[in-house]
């Protein structure tokens, strides 16, 4: 099946309502979802595997995974629905949404960007790193919260890109 | 119960030493905070820790080398302490003086006293007036005369060194006279050809050398206390692998001076923290010569603990936190003999290639007497990035000879699979005449033990599954 945009949307807001839950299973026709909160070790991830453009900043170490997949920091794992992508932090620091305080964001919830427009900061000791979009698309959701610390490779937006057959 | 020196601690460090502290704030009741790279995520020390934060990716330059991601992460979590460990950044005053301009306490000496240690010039200065002097050493070599005139008043033999050298070349050992002129040539050609400048000095050359270190800790209030010292003469390629406390090649009165001098040298140097004073001791002339102060908690440290009952990484928190140290000079006591054995996942008989991989399955030894700091489990992966160190076993026992006798059965118990490990290089160093007599100076393994010893290193049980 194909999924829209608004289809995530709604999807992801489902999610966001059922905080009282551990578990969410969801099924659309052939489309099956299934969410585990709080990186407990059953999650399993959708469908197709997750993009490579989805792979934001460095590459992960080329180690062979661990026996032991689960970890206390795996806390902001998330799973996307297929097609969607998470913009991850490159770094540890501070999440900023807007150029500085008072400024409007650089984008919002619902909004068109393009690869290389700058969609947030991350700050460390007072040095600003722009973070791009990496893909045209629409911005569905930010999920880092402005202002806080977020994690080397911590998600911070989720982006719908424009269909390639579209373009 | 007191209140503990500090809230929450951000452990600047992976591996064994990062568990090592955990468990000091554990004991301390102070949470910690695991800051590792993304290579370390599910490491023992992220599962120990109250919590973790990702700094960044797996090579220490993009993580555990920098100064600022550790401090965000140290603000961003809510500690109001950073350890160090040793390695990384524990000797970085740059990054001691940060954490201070941040409010953080950097779990160390202060800025300036690292800085000075750091500085070999000042350091020596400081020794020798702390009556301790380094190997004698010339001034700048510019003719054969200059040469003549430093073998006339140290005798031989002696080193050839370039002024701009480092890492063995361009050092030429010259124990017969008449060979000085051309050595001095060949030297000056190499080091010209190395370093773009053939300027050579030379130093008195100790054939039968031993490394003897002794431990500090000094509080905020001035106080300083020695812990005697380490012998670590089983090196190789001056890393050190091997280390026993007390030093069986010390003599009682020498014992006395370098202790002596050790501490005079941290107390002019208004010392705080955990230090370490490494002194040459001439084996045949029973000499003991400054070589530098390592301001931090080293590796070996654990020697010293079991035989003095202290622990230092304790101590090292507290007075970081401003307490006074917890016992005076009259109270350190020393009780029978320690080993350590490091355990690196280097193949012994390739060259000591380090060797990462996954754990298959591993079982440490235990029993009266032993202790084992580790970061290991089965299953567990060694990754590629840092150093290769598996393990520290460390045996205390009422004797030296006892001593070797419990880390030889340590070191049968101990099960390494997966990857291969130093365990034959150690057993069969325990069972050498040489080490068990207490004649192991710092070339030993290199240029004796090796060549006599390499063929018994075949594979073994240890590396069953390799």
């Amino acid at each position: 099946m194909d999924l829209t945009y608004r289809d995530v949307q709604s999807i992801l807001k489902i999610i966001d309502d059922a905080e009282h839950l551990d578990e969410i299973e969801l099924v659309i026709g052939g489309f099956r979802l299934h969410v585990v909160r709080n990186g407990a070790s059953k999650s399993v991830s959708i469908g197709a595997p997750v993009p490579a453009a989805e792979r934001k900043g460095p590459a992960p170490a080329p180690v062979p995974a661990p026996a032991a997949a689960t970890s206390p920091t795996r806390a902001t794992e998330v799973l996307l629905p297929e097609g969607v992508l998470a913009i991850r932090a490159p770094m540890l620091g501070t999440f900023f949404r807007a150029p500085a305080p008072g400024e409007k964001p650089f984008v919002e919830e619902g909004q068109r960007v393009r690869a290389d427009d700058t969609v947030c900061l991350i700050e460390v000791m007072k040095l600003f790193n722009s973070i791009r979009a990496g893909v045209d698309g629409e911005v569905v959701k930010i999920v880092a919260e402005n202002g806080s610390m977020v994690e080397f490779n911590q998600p911070l937006i989720f982006i719908a890109p424009d269909r390639r057959d579209q373009s | 119960m007191p209140a503990p020196p500090f809230k929450r601690i951000l452990v600047a460090n992976r591996g064994e030493i990062a568990v090592r502290v955990i468990r000091a704030c554990n004991e301390l009741r102070i949470e910690s905070v695991a800051a590792v790279s993304d290579a370390d995520r599910d490491s023992l020390a992220a599962r120990m820790a109250t919590r973790s934060v990702c700094l960044g990716p797996a090579p220490a330059s993009q993580s555990y080398l920098r100064p600022e991601l550790l401090v965000m992460a140290a603000k961003g979590t809510g500690c109001d302490a950073i350890h160090p460990g040793y390695g990384f950044l524990a000797e970085r005053a740059d990054f001691a003086r940060l954490c201070a301009g941040e409010g953080l306490v950097f779990i160390g000496p202060p800025p300036d006293a690292i800085e000075t240690m750091g500085d070999k010039l000042a350091a020596i200065e400081l020794a020798s007036a702390a009556g301790v002097a380094r190997v004698p050493g010339s001034g700048i070599i510019r003719a054969l005369p200059d040469a003549r005139d430093f073998v006339r008043r140290h005798g031989l033999p002696v080193i050839i060194k370039a002024s701009a050298g480092g890492g063995g070349r361009g050092m030429r050992v010259v124990s017969i006279d008449a060979e000085l002129p051309r050595a001095l040539e060949a030297a000056a050609a190499e080091a010209h050809a190395a370093f773009g400048d053939p300027t050579l000095y030379l130093e008195k050359f100790i054939e039968r050398a031993r490394h003897v270190e002794v431990q500090v800790l000094g509080d905020r209030r001035g106080h300083v206390v020695h812990l005697n010292e380490r012998d670590c003469s089983t090196q190789r390629r001056h890393q050190k692998l091997i280390e026993e406390a007390p030093s069986p090649a010390l003599a009682t009165s020498l014992r006395a001076r370098v202790t002596e001098a050790a501490l005079l040298l941290a107390q002019r140097a208004h010392y705080e923290g955990a230090g370490t004073v490494e002194f040459l001791l001439d084996d045949d002339t029973q000499r003991c010569f400054f070589l530098e102060m390592n301001t931090r908690i080293q590796v070996e440290h654990p020697v010293t603990e079991m035989v003095t009952g202290r622990d230092i990484v304790i101590e090292q928190i507290r007075v970081a936190a401003g307490e006074a140290l917890s016992f005076g000079q009259h109270e350190v006591k020393l009780a029978g003999h320690a080993i350590e054995c490091r355990i690196n996942a280097e193949d012994p008989v390739r060259n000591f290639l380090p060797c990462p991989g996954r754990l298959e399955a591993g079982r440490p030894p235990q029993g009266e007497g032993v202790r084992v700091d580790t970061h290991c489990f089965p299953g567990y992966v060694v990754p590629p990035f840092y150093d290769s160190l598996l393990a520290k076993v460390i045996v205390h026992a009422p004797t030296r000879a006892a001593a070797i006798n419990g880390m030889c059965a340590a070191l049968d118990d101990f099960e390494v699979a997966g990857v291969p490990s130093t365990i034959p290089f150690h057993r069969q160093v325990m069972a050498h005449e040489d080490f068990r007599s207490g004649r192991v100076t710092t070339r030993w393994v290199e240029e004796k033990f090796l060549a006599q010893v390499i063929a018994g290193l075949a594979p073994d049980r240890a590396h069953v599954g390799a």
